[in-house]
C-alpha cells in the first residue's frame, strides 16, 4: 500500500490537520446552528428556527450594513489603488521601496491601535485634527466621529493595503507595449483603460477585490470605535449573541449565513484566477 | 516627371536622452507610397526614430510634416499612422478578430462594418476567415505576425512603421513574409517606412535605404547605389563580407599597402571590393600571391578566405568555374580595378 501510493501518505499528516483544525469548527457550528436557541448540547434535535428568526428578531440590516460597507469599502480601495499602484509601478526603484514599506508598516501595528489613534484625531473640540485647525487658523469644526460615514473611513483606512499589493502585481502584468500599441491604434486615456490595462491587471484587480470583500464583510472594530452606535454590523451582532447573550445557536446560525455569503461570492471569483500566471510574471 | 507631394517630412529631428543624443539633427523627405527602410546596428538610433515618427516619444527638437501638416505636436492615438511592433504587441485577452477591428472600434466603426473590413483584411494577409474568432494565443509565429499587420492596417493608415518586426522569426518563414510584405506594399499602394538591421532584409523589401549610425544617416540610396556605391567602409562592411584595403601613398605612387602591390589611379583611402570580384587568375590587372586559409561550399559559389601578406581576404568564385585549390595552397590572385567601390572614411 505504502509503495503503490506513498502521495497518500505523505499528505496524511496534512488531511488530519485539516480535518481536525478546519473542517471540525465548520462542521460544529453548522450543527449548532439547527440546535434549539441557547441550548449547549449537541444533540439530535435539528431544526431551522434559528434561520427563521434571524430574518424575523432583526438581524437582516446588520447583515445588509455589513454587505453595504464591504462593497463600498472595495470600490474605494480600487479606485484609490489603481493610480497609485500605477505610479508606483512607473517609478519602481529605490523610492517606490520607500513608499511601498510605509504602505506595509501599519500592517504590523494592531489594527484596534491604529482606530484609536484615528478616533483621536478625530475627535470633536480637542481632537488633533480640530485642535490643530482651531489653534491655527481659528477654524471651529464639528466632528464626524461615530457617523457611519466615519466607520467607512476607518474601513477604508485599514484594508486599502490589502487592495493595493495584489493591485501592483496586476498592474506589473500589463507590458508597456500593449499601451503603446493601443495609442498608436487610437485610443485616447480612457479607452487604453477599459480595453487594455484593466483586462490585463483583471487577475491582480480580483484577488484585491476578495481580499478587501472578505476582510470587510468579518470586520467589526471599525464600526464599534469610530462608527459608535451609528451602526451595527452582522459580526458584531454575532459577537454579541455568543459572548453576552450566551445564545449560541443564533449566533452558528448568523455565521453560517455570513459563511454563505462569502462563498457565493468567493468560488466563482476564484475559479477565474489563474495563480500561475500572476506568480510567473 | 512631376514632384509628388512628401507623404512624411523630417526636418531637424532630434532626439536626446540626457546627455546622449538618439536621433541626430535628420531631415528627410519620404515620398508617397515609398518602401523605406533605415537600416542600422542596434543603438543606431533607429527605433528611437520610428518612435518619434508614430508619436510614442516627443522629439527634442525639429519638426515632423505628414502631406505638409505639422503633426510634430499631435498624440499617437491622433496621428493618421500605424506601426508594427518588434514584439508585435497583440492583445493577448482578445481574439484575432477584435485585435484587428481595435482600431476602427476606436474610431467607432458600427460592429457589423468592423466584421466585414477585418474579413477582408484577414484575406489580405491570408489567414483564414475561420481565424476571426480564434484566441490569438493559439496563433503561431508567422500567423501572429500577420494579425500584427492586419491590425496596423485595420486603422487604414496614411503610413505603416515597422519596427523590425522580422528579426525574431527563423528564416524560411521570414523570406516568405518578406515577399508578402513586398507584395502588400504593391496592392495597398501605401507608404512603407520599415526598420531592420539587415541590409540584406533592407535590399530585398526596399524602394530606398537609410544607412542609419549613431543618430545620423550615413548613406540614403535605392538598393543597387548602397550595393555598387557605397559612401563610406561603415556602409560597404554592413552589406556583409565585403574586402577593405588600405591605401597608403609612397614616393612611387599609391600602394595597397596590406598587399604589398601598386594601386594605380586610386580615388579614395579605402578600396571595397566584394567576394565576388576577386579571382584566381594570374592575367586580372592586378594581382597578388594568396594563401587558402579556408573552403566554403555555398552551394551555387565556393568561399575561400586568403590571407595575402597583412590581409584577410575573402574571394567567391561560381561553383564549376575550375578553381580546384585546396587549403593551404599558395596561389596568383587578382582583381579588376573598375570592380572598386572607392571610399574616403
Amino acid at each position: 500500500m505504502m509503495r503503490r501510493n506513498p502521495g497518500f501518505w505523505f499528505a496524511l499528516p496534512l488531511i488530519a490537520a485539516m480535518l481536525l483544525f478546519f473542517a471540525a469548527p465548520l462542521v460544529i457550528v453548522v450543527w449548532f446552528s439547527l440546535m434549539p436557541p441557547r441550548s449547549f448540547d449537541l444533540t439530535t434535535d435539528f431544526g431551522l428556527q434559528n434561520y427563521q428568526s434571524a430574518f424575523a428578531d432583526g438581524y437582516g440590516p446588520p447583515l445588509m450594513w455589513s454587505l453595504i460597507g464591504a462593497t463600498l469599502t472595495t470600490a474605494i480601495t480600487a479606485a484609490l489603488a489603481w493610480p497609485t499602484a500605477k505610479i508606483l509601478h512607473r517609478h519602481a526603484g529605490r523610492w517606490a521601496s520607500i513608499v511601498t514599506a510605509l504602505i506595509a508598516l501599519p500592517i504590523f501595528i494592531s489594527e484596534s491601535v491604529r482606530l484609536f489613534g484615528l478616533s483621536v484625531f478625530l475627535m470633536p473640540g480637542g481632537g488633533i485634527l480640530a485642535g490643530t485647525l482651531k489653534a491655527l487658523f481659528d477654524v471651529q469644526i464639528g466632528t464626524i466621529l461615530n457617523t457611519r460615514f466615519a466607520a467607512l473611513l476607518g474601513m477604508v483606512y485599514i484594508h486599502f493595503p490589502f487592495m493595493l499589493f495584489p493591485m501592483l502585481l496586476g498592474v506589473g502584468m500589463i507590458p508597456a507595449d500593449r499601451i503603446e500599441a493601443a495609442q498608436d491604434l487610437g485610443a485616447g486615456r480612457w479607452a487604453i483603460l477599459r480595453e487594455v490595462e484593466l483586462p490585463l491587471a483583471a487577475p491582480g484587480l480580483l484577488v484585491g477585490g476578495l481580499l478587501t470583500f472578505v476582510l470587510c464583510l468579518g470586520a467589526n472594530a471599525e464600526a464599534a470605535i469610530l462608527g459608535g452606535r451609528a451602526v451595527t454590523v452582522i459580526t458584531a451582532a454575532i459577537e454579541q449573541r455568543f459572548n453576552y447573550a450566551q445564545d449560541w445557536p443564533m449566533g452558528a446560525a448568523l455565521t453560517v449565513l455570513v459563511i454563505l455569503v462569502t462563498a457565493a461570492l468567493v468560488f466563482p471569483a476564484v475559479r477565474r484566477i489563474d495563480l500561475n500566471r500572476i506568480i510567473r510574471r | 516627371m512631376t514632384k509628388s507631394p512628401a507623404a512624411l517630412s523630417l526636418t531637424g529631428l532630434t532626439k536626446r536622452f540626457g546627455a546622449m543624443t538618439a536621433v541626430d539633427d535628420i531631415s528627410i523627405d519620404i515620398r508617397e507610397g515609398e518602401f523605406f527602410t533605415i537600416v542600422g546596428p542596434s543603438g543606431s538610433g533607429k527605433s528611437t526614430l520610428v518612435r518619434l515618427l508614430a508619436g510614442l516619444e516627443a522629439p527634442t527638437s525639429g519638426r515632423l510634416h505628414l502631406r505638409g501638416l505639422d503633426i510634430t505636436a499631435m498624440p499617437a492615438n491622433r496621428r493618421p499612422t500605424a506601426m508594427v511592433f518588434q514584439s508585435l504587441a497583440l492583445f493577448d485577452h482578445r481574439s484575432v478578430g477584435q485585435n484587428i477591428e481595435f482600431a476602427m472600434k476606436m474610431k467607432g466603426v458600427a460592429p457589423e462594418a468592423r466584421r466585414l473590413r477585418a474579413l477582408e483584411l484577414l484575406r489580405l494577409v491570408r489567414l483564414p476567415e475561420s481565424y476571426y474568432a480564434r484566441p490569438v494565443t493559439q496563433c503561431s509565429g508567422g500567423e501572429r505576425q500577420r494579425v500584427a499587420l492586419a491590425r496596423a492596417l485595420g486603422s487604414d493608415p496614411e503610413i505603416l512603421f515597422f519596427d523590425e518586426p522580422l528579426s525574431a522569426i527563423d528564416y524560411r518563414l521570414r523570406k516568405t513574409l518578406e515577399v508578402e510584405l513586398k507584395e502588400l506594399h504593391q496592392r495597398t499602394g501605401k507608404t512603407f517606412i520599415y526598420i531592420t538591421h539587415s541590409l540584406e532584409e533592407a535590399m530585398v523589401l526596399s524602394d530606398r535605404i537609410a544607412i542609419m549610425r549613431a543618430g545620423r544617416f550615413e548613406q540614403i540610396g535605392t538598393p543597387d547605389e548602397i550595393y555598387r556605391h557605397p559612401t563610406s567602409r561603415f556602409v560597404a562592411s554592413f552589406m556583409g563580407e565585403v574586402n577593405i584595403l588600405a591605401v597608403s601613398q609612397t614616393p612611387a605612387g599609391p600602394v595597397f599597402a596590406d598587399l604589398d602591390c601598386a594601386a594605380p589611379e586610386a580615388a579614395g583611402a579605402f578600396a571595397v571590393l566584394r567576394p565576388e570580384s576577386l579571382r584566381p587568375d594570374a592575367s586580372a590587372p592586378v594581382t597578388f600571391a594568396a594563401t587558402v586559409t579556408q573552403k566554403l561550399m555555398l552551394g551555387s559559389r565556393t568561399q575561400f578566405h586568403l590571407r595575402a601578406g597583412q590581409a584577410a581576404l575573402i574571394a567567391e568564385i561560381a561553383a564549376g568555374s575550375g578553381a580546384s585549390l585546396s587549403l593551404g595552397e599558395t596561389a596568383r590572385f587578382g582583381f579588376d580595378p573598375a570592380d572598386i567601390a572607392w571610399v574616403q572614411a
